[in-house]
């Protein structure tokens, strides 16, 4: 089942164009990322899904429906990436008012507690620091139990406690069969959350996988070594006292360095990171 | 009908902490009562009074719905309730509520200075008569505050509305007696809504029919203001929605 939908959008403002007819499905029980530099169309494409805008051409659907309806907007949990509160209301007050739009909200408890924030209920918005108003917000997305739920840049701003309770929290929505869509810029969260990736440059999808697909898209192994300062290689790169290379042949890249009697010391081979592939991809184009 | 509960609710709690706005709001057309009003003789204090509840509420309308529309509008916090399922007249019945609210504190606190310190007695009657002039009376400026509040930018909204307020409040005759106005603003007075609803209220006071004229002028100028705030609204929403 389809949770969310773009069809071939197009989105301009004035000169520039924030996504160029741009696809994309995510489907129910999954952590769909949004991945790409600033800049790159992400948020653009949540604020079409939610219907906070609409796409100059293409159309946009959640569960079936124009998000701008109210029906529609029922399954969504929704955390912008600016935050604000009226000040003066308290932690536990905005929760309520997000809770009563849903018919199966979370229990206040359980949001409170995956979150961590039952110290804060009492405390007025204002007064939070803005980590902890990040997290609220992140937090008020799940709130109403929604089965879909759009993050955009959830974490940034936010410590490593904070960040792993939201990545918990995330997990659990999908486990009990809810839907995440989540931008981000940084691929340790993408990685670390994400079923399928969506790689998003100037408003369109150059890549679209796993995130093992992303990694066996590039293909390449690194392989590293301590080596003696005065070895130079094709295509490797010395990163201190090590030399490092990617290559695609993994084995017999060492055995031919074995053959030429290279000293192999502290020797280590291992598939890249996302992030690693994605730079490789790029040096690559 | 919960959701306009829990978003008038959220509103009002928000406003009722910052004493900035409170005070001001319910302290001042109480004030000016004062200063202009309470030295009235015979029915003078009964339709100072009177007029003075509707400066207390319309000041509600420009300044709630005016300044708060017009500053909301482009705030994160309303971009992220528009993701809320609610829909639009959900936001604006819950504002209409909560600005009630406070509308009604103020003009309380008029009739209680009033009654307290001036030579004015309330009956039920005419409490109920002047409970439904200010009602209808007020409900043509609430429209205007929204019209302001799509139409001004952010930062103009606040003088604009002041402006507006205090010019109207004066030349409608809700301080003085219409006939103690210089002669110049005696010819515009008659065409301000404010002094439609100066009549509608002074009648009121003093227990007379309702003049059908000044209703049918406040039900002109409701019209008039509802194509504004309509039309800025959608202006707004075309702008927004880009």
């Amino acid at each position: 089942m389809i949770a969310a939908e773009l069809t071939a959008v197009t989105k301009r403002f004035g000169s520039v164009t924030a996504l160029d007819r741009f696809t994309l499905v995510v489907r129910e029980a999954e952590v769909l990322s949004l991945l790409g530099p600033n800049g790159a169309g992400k948020s653009t494409a949540i604020a079409l899904l939610l219907g906070l805008r609409v796409p100059d051409s293409g159309a946009a659907r959640l569960f079936g429906l124009d998000p701008r309806r109210t029906a529609a907007r029922r399954s969504v949990g929704v955390a912008p990436q600016e935050t604000a509160f009226p000040p003066t209301l308290r932690v536990a007050e905005v929760i309520e008012f997000v809770r009563c739009h849903y018919a199966w909200p979370l229990d206040a408890s359980v949001l409170s507690e995956r979150f961590g924030l039952e110290r804060l209920l009492r405390r007025q918005l204002g007064g939070l620091s803005g980590g902890e108003r990040r997290l609220v917000a992140v937090a008020l997305a799940f709130a109403g139990r929604p089965r879909f739920v759009a993050l955009d840049e959830p974490t940034a701003g936010l410590d490593g406690e904070a960040r792993l309770r939201v990545w918990n929290a995330a997990r659990a929505h999908v486990r009990e069969g809810g839907t995440v869509l989540l931008t981000t810029h940084q691929l340790e969260e993408a990685e670390a959350l994400a079923q399928r990736i969506v790689l998003l440059e100037a408003g369109a999808a150059v890549a679209d996988g796993t995130v093992a697909e992303i990694k066996r898209a590039a293909g390449l192994t690194r392989v590293s070594f301590r080596a003696p300062p005065e070895l130079i290689l094709d295509g490797a790169v010395c990163d201190g006292e090590r030399l490092r290379a990617d290559v695609e042949h993994a084995g017999a890249f060492v055995g031919s360095l074995a053959r030429r009697g290279v000293q192999l010391d502290e020797l280590e081979v291992r598939p890249l990171t996302l992030e690693e592939a994605l730079a490789a991809r790029k040096a690559a184009r | 009908m919960t959701l306009v509960l829990a978003h008038a609710r959220a509103m009002t709690v928000e406003l009722a902490r910052h004493p900035a706005y409170v005070v001001p709001t319910l302290a001042f057309p109480a004030v000016f009562f004062l200063f202009f009003a309470s030295s009235a003789s015979g029915n003078g204090p009964a339709v100072r009074m009177a007029t003075f509840t509707g400066f207390a509420a319309i000041g509600v309308a420009f300044f709630q719905f005016g300044v708060g529309i017009a500053v909301e509008r482009g705030s994160p916090w309303e971009a992220y309730v528009r993701t809320l399922p609610a829909g639009v007249g959900v936001r604006l019945a819950a504002r209409l509520l909560s600005a009630a609210v406070f509308a009604a504190a103020a003009a309380a606190v008029v009739v209680a200075v009033a009654v307290a310190l001036t030579p004015v007695s309330l009956t039920g009657p005419r409490c109920l008569a002047l409970a439904v002039a200010l009602v209808g009376g007020v409900a043509p400026f609430a429209l205007l505050g929204v019209a302001i509040g799509y139409w001004a930018p952010p930062r103009g909204a606040l003088p604009i509305a002041n402006l507006l307020y205090l010019v109207l409040s004066y030349a409608g005759g809700l301080w003085f007696r219409p006939q103690r106005l210089p002669p110049f603003v005696e010819h515009v007075s008659p065409l301000l809504p404010t002094r439609a609803l100066a009549d509608v209220l002074a009648a009121a006071a003093v227990g007379a029919g309702p003049p059908w004229r000044p209703w049918a002028a406040l039900a002109a100028f409701a019209a008039l203001f509802a194509i504004a705030a309509v039309w800025g609204y959608r202006r707004d929403e075309g702008r927004r929605y880009r």
